[in-house]
């Protein structure tokens, strides 16, 4: 389908899209004015509603097609089925704001501009889920934003949308914020409840899944904040008319944070699906140094960079970007230009996770390190031919299911793509070394040898 | 019943349980570190990987697809699994380093990421020889290592509390330590603190780790991280032979092992008893080895008038007999004691029988308050119940006291106890009393008083029988040796040692630090025949023990075959009732 001879995206008309996570309205944190433009009124039409069982509002989400925006993408609605039937037990959910992935600054948007979206949100999804009480477990770094998140929860408790029967409807459900203490592995929703149970921030290992043994013991379900915000837009258009929006594997309007080498960095509302060229020039206003583009980060640090001469046609959807091995990730790109050294790139960001490691896991604590220092001397000028390969093997001595959470992968996914769509720098990198036996060694399979060579 | 077939072989099984924990029961080795059956599973060092795979069932029908054979087609689970999590599934198929290249890869790789950061101080290592990394590491670990780089380095002495020092470069994070600290001991005095290759356990700042059972975690740590600041260094552990034994310390008669070299107890460590201490001991059970080495006696002595001498066995056989015979039966007053075996105390009350006193007494060592519902007990004797299962009952020590200090006994013949030093009387209260004693250390108080002092093996030195406060008949073993020859003591220390085919330039044919001391079991007879009674057990204490476990229903089936390394249970029996 062709409209004025561009190709029609999965973001469709995005150039006439009107935000809805992110309207544009003057001082919308404050609750009255919140309250003034809707606020708090689906909460109020499915608690009033006896039509509206718990069961219509996650049917409603599955029929939407969200899908998580915390990172890996999981469809919320049938996640939320993964819940038991209510017994004994108290039951949580746990809101995960702990948005530490590099490149990745939209939560905190959501909590600045419309954080009684996301109240609401929680809420809805409490009603669904019978939940007692929600922890919104926040980064450590977000002080500001924990204090003004505070203020205005505290404003819809005494409002009585929060708390005991909220608007007399016999719903009764807390709000607890909680702080976190600037670890990136907190935001892995299993260290993330032990973080909140006042333990270690471990991850635990799979199964339990947090809906049959999550915070305390309980049934739990993690969601990331942005996508518990989307929950009222669904509740208020229906299942259907929201699927509709964006592209079909994971509809829905999404913020893009975007950063690097663009002239307008920041955090962008629009569907789901947008062309990256669009995102880049038009929404960004195109290179920052108008330098040619290198590589193209979809989602965060730990999503795999994609090679310029390969964006033409991608969409910002799984479906898209997996065609050429990569994924949204967090909806954050990180556009990088010509100038850019991919070793020192892929340094920087192999650091990252050297240091985030919690450690619990053998291949990642040691992998993690291994990984980092072997980039540095390559970055240093003192790599050998054989490193390259080394790298490649140590990943996959990484990921796959050898460790207990996913963060291994994470750490693992960007080294591998980026070894191997960039290897000819690596490889010109350690030509120039200053060790001439690695320069003769081929970097064939069988170049990484002892270290007693 | 359920079935799970691994590297071929088929086995039933009963009830939940964990594959790798399955495995280790059926004597399939699979390589592990972090995981430990009393405590919860972190799954975190990532080294019993296996590959697993169940049964293909058909999705419409349910069915088991089979081949062409017959057999059911397995479809195997595309990653590898840590098998300390993996619940048993009727029908499962596992794959173990045997059969797989692909988990034998996975093993060595996970090795070869343990050892990048580890400093490999093996050669100077309390742990090296027996250690779980270094041996699976020469099992399944890489030829050589592809890590070029400098080590991390971290803190290499850290005194955790007063009984235990980190080398936090050798952790392996496996969390064992403060599993331990969390879910056994519940002091929750350890954490690991920072993240990634900078990872140690540690406690809190301001804290110290002086928990009553913190030295389990040296045993419990797979690496050498955690040593014993009071056993740092002090012996290579190919350097020492272990017997299989229980501490004496308390009533609990925890199993443990004795750890000798030259003659010397160096240390002592628990040996699992899932019927008494499970794999643990407490630190007082194990910090008293000293009193097995140190004030030991030089040999039987005599005292005449206040002049004590130099004696030989003979001797002083010859004078406790002597005295037994001249002093009026109804004023000699028999102390059993509750650090004796049951053989000793037995003969004992056989000797009192003999010469018409009345049946002995002991003198109970309990410190009401002092125990924790654990393994740490008030009574700090391991045998008070064996002596009450033999008749002999506690002394009144008030009354008993004053009739020592009224002169009412001639002779006070003491069975491996201390009197004086216990507050039953003062030695001034003995000035007109003779006293034979059989005595462990020259520390006892009693030994100034005492007319004949015969030294007296120690539970390290011996054979024999004890009675835990739950009524477990366990025996002991010859740990070490002592001087004079034993028939006994010889057989029994050559048949549970591995060193069994030493040659004498080894360390157990050593005559330094032997002790000039004798099993009580030994000395009682010869008395008693130079007294003029006839008593004889020419096997020794498997003899004795079976006179009893054959008379007095109380220590019925306590034979020693039947006692073994870990015990037998007794039936109840009323207090007062055994005799
Ligand atoms: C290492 C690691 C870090 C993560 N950090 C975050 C985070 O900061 N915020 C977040 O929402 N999800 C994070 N996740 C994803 C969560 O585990 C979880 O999938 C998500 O919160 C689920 O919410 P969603 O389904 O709404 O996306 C992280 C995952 C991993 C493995
Ligand atoms: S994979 Fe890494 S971050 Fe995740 S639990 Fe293991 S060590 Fe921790
Ligand atoms: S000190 Fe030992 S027991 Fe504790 S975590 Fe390290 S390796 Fe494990
Ligand atoms: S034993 Fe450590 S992961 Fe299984």
């Amino acid at each position: 389908m062709d409209t004025n001879g561009m190709p029609q995206s999965p973001a469709g008309d995005w150039r006439s899209y009107e935000r809805m996570l992110l309207p544009p309205i003057q001082d919308l944190h404050e609750l009255n004015v919140y309250e003034e433009h809707g606020g708090y009124d689906r909460l109020r039409r499915v608690l009033e509603d006896d039509e509206f069982a718990p069961g219509d509002v996650t049917d409603a989400v599955k029929a939407s097609g969200l899908t998580g925006r915390g990172g890996a993408g999981f469809p919320t609605g049938i996640k939320w089925t993964f819940m038991p039937e209510p017994d004994d037990r108290p039951r949580f959910i746990g809101v995960n704001a702990d948005e530490s992935e590099p490149g990745t600054f939209k939560d905190r948007q959501v909590m600045e501009y419309n954080p009684h979206l996301m109240l609401e949100g929680i809420l809805l999804a409490g009603y669904a889920l019978h939940i007692d009480t929600a922890y919104v477990y926040i980064r450590g770094e977000y002080t500001d934003w924990i204090v003004h998140l505070k203020k205005q929860l505290q404003k819809a408790y005494e409002a009585g949308y929060v708390g005991e029967d909220i608007m007399g409807s016999g719903f009764t459900m807390d709000i607890v914020l909680h702080k976190g203490a600037g670890a990136y592995i907190c935001g892995e929703e299993t260290s993330l409840m032990e973080s909140l149970e006042g333990k270690r921030g471990y991850p635990r290992y799979k199964p339990p899944f947090p809906a049959q043994s999550g915070i305390f013991g309980s049934p739990t379900t993690i969601n990331n904040a942005e996508t518990l915000a989307h929950v009222p837009l669904i509740v208020e258009q229906g299942g259907e008319a929201y699927s509709n929006i964006g592209a079909g594997d994971m509809p829905g309007p999404a913020l893009y944070g975007m950063s690097g080498h663009v002239k307008k960095p920041g955090v962008y509302e629009f569907p789901t699906g947008m062309p990256l060229t669009d995102l880049i020039h038009d929404v960004c206003g195109g290179m920052a140094r108008d330098k040619a583009m290198k590589a193209f980060v979809p989602g965060g640090s730990s999503t795999p960079p994609i090679r310029a001469e390969n964006i033409d046609g991608l969409t910002m959807n799984d479906e898209s970007l997996g065609e050429v091995g990569s994924r949204t990730g967090t909806f954050c790109p990180l556009v990088l230009d010509e100038e850019t050294d991919m070793v020192s790139f892929l340094r920087r960001v192999a650091h990252f996770y050297q240091d985030e490691t919690c450690g619990q896991c053998t291949p990642c604590r040691e992998g993690t390190s291994w990984l980092e220092k072997i980039l540095a001397r390559i970055d240093e000028g003192e790599g050998r031919m054989r490193d390259i390969d080394l790298l490649l093997e140590l990943c996959d001595n990484m990921d796959g299911g050898r460790t207990i959470c996913a963060f291994a992968d994470g750490a693992v996914g960007p080294v591998r793509a980026t070894v191997k769509r960039f290897r000819d720098e690596f490889a010109a990198k350690c030509q120039a070394s200053v060790h001439p036996v690695s320069t003769d060694v081929s970097a064939g399979a069988e170049s990484a040898v002892a270290a007693t060579e | 019943m359920p079935i799970v077939t691994v590297d071929g072989t088929t086995y039933e099984y009963e009830g939940e349980q964990k594959l790798l924990q399955f495995c280790l029961n059926q004597g399939i080795e699979l390589p592990h570190f972090c995981y430990h059956p009393a405590m919860s599973i972190p799954a975190n060092c990532r080294q019993c990987l296996v590959k697993v795979g169940m049964p293909k069932e058909d999705r419409e029908s349910g069915e088991v697809v089979r081949d062409d054979e017959g057999e059911p087609e397995i479809q195997y689970f595309p990653q590898l699994q840590a098998s300390c999590t993996v619940d048993l599934r009727d029908g499962m198929v596992v794959k173990t380093h045997r059969t797989s290249e692909e988990v034998d890869q996975a093993q060595t790789d996970n090795l070869e990421f343990l050892l990048t950061n580890h400093p490999l101080d093996c050669p100077i290592c309390d742990q090296a020889g027996h250690c779980p990394l270094q041996i699976q590491s020469y099992k399944y670990g890489p030829e050589g290592s592809r890590f070029e780089f400098r080590k991390v380095h971290k803190p290499k002495r850290v005194k955790l509390g007063p009984r235990v020092t980190l080398d936090a470069e050798r952790c392996i994070n496996c969390t064992r330590c403060t599993r331990f600290t969390d879910e056994v001991s519940e002091s929750n005095q350890l954490t690991i603190a920072n993240r990634g290759v900078k990872n140690h356990p540690i406690t809190a700042p301001g804290e110290t780790f002086d928990d009553p059972y913190s030295m389990n975690t040296i045993d419990i740590c797979p690496v050498g991280a955690l040593t014993s600041a009071d056993f740092r260094f002090k012996a290579r552990i190919w350097e020492m032979s272990s017997t299989p034994s229980i501490t004496t310390t308390n009533a609990t008669g925890a199993n443990c092992h004795y750890w000798v070299r030259d003659n010397q107890v160096l240390r002592i460590t628990p040996r699992q008893n899932m019927d008494v201490n499970e794999y643990w001991l407490p630190d007082e059970d194990r910090l008293v080895y000293n009193k097995f080495n140190d004030n030991r006696p030089p040999g039987p002595h005599i005292r005449r008038d206040d002049a004590r001498t130099q004696s030989n066995w003979e001797q002083v056989y010859a004078r406790a007999a002597s005295l037994l015979g001249s002093a009026d039966p109804e004023r000699i007053l028999f102390l059993g004691s509750a650090y004796a075996t049951v053989e000793d105390n037995y003969l004992l009350t056989q000797l009192a029988e003999a010469v018409g006193a009345d049946a002995p007494r002991y003198l109970p060592h309990v410190e009401p308050g002092a125990g924790d519902d654990w393994l740490i007990t008030d009574d700090k004797t391991p045998n008070a119940a064996g002596c009450e299962r033999l008749g002999i009952r506690p002394v009144d020590e008030e009354l008993v006291g004053s009739q020592i200090k009224g002169d009412e006994y001639d002779l006070l013949y003491v069975l491996e106890d201390d009197p004086v030093s216990a507050g039953l009387c003062t030695a001034d209260d003995l000035a007109d009393t003779d006293v034979v004693l059989h005595y462990y250390n020259t520390t006892n108080e009693t030994l100034s008083r005492a007319t004949a002092a015969l030294p007296a093996a120690m539970v390290v030195e011996t054979v024999g029988t004890y009675v835990n406060q739950d009524g477990r008949a366990q025996r002991v073993r010859p740990a070490k040796e002592i001087q004079g020859v034993n028939r006994t003591l010889m057989m029994e220390m050559g048949t549970n040692r591995e060193d069994e085919h030493g040659t004498p330039f080894d360390r157990w044919h050593n005559d330094e630090n032997r002790i000039n001391c004798k099993p009580s079991w030994e000395m009682l007879p010869k008395i008693a025949q130079r007294y003029g009674t006839d008593m004889d057990y020419p096997k020794g204490p498997e003899q004795i023990m079976d006179e009893v476990q054959s008379t007095m229903a109380a220590f019925e089936g306590a034979t020693y075959d039947a006692m073994g390394l870990k015990g037998v249970p007794l039936e109840d029996v009323e207090a007062g009732e055994a005799v």
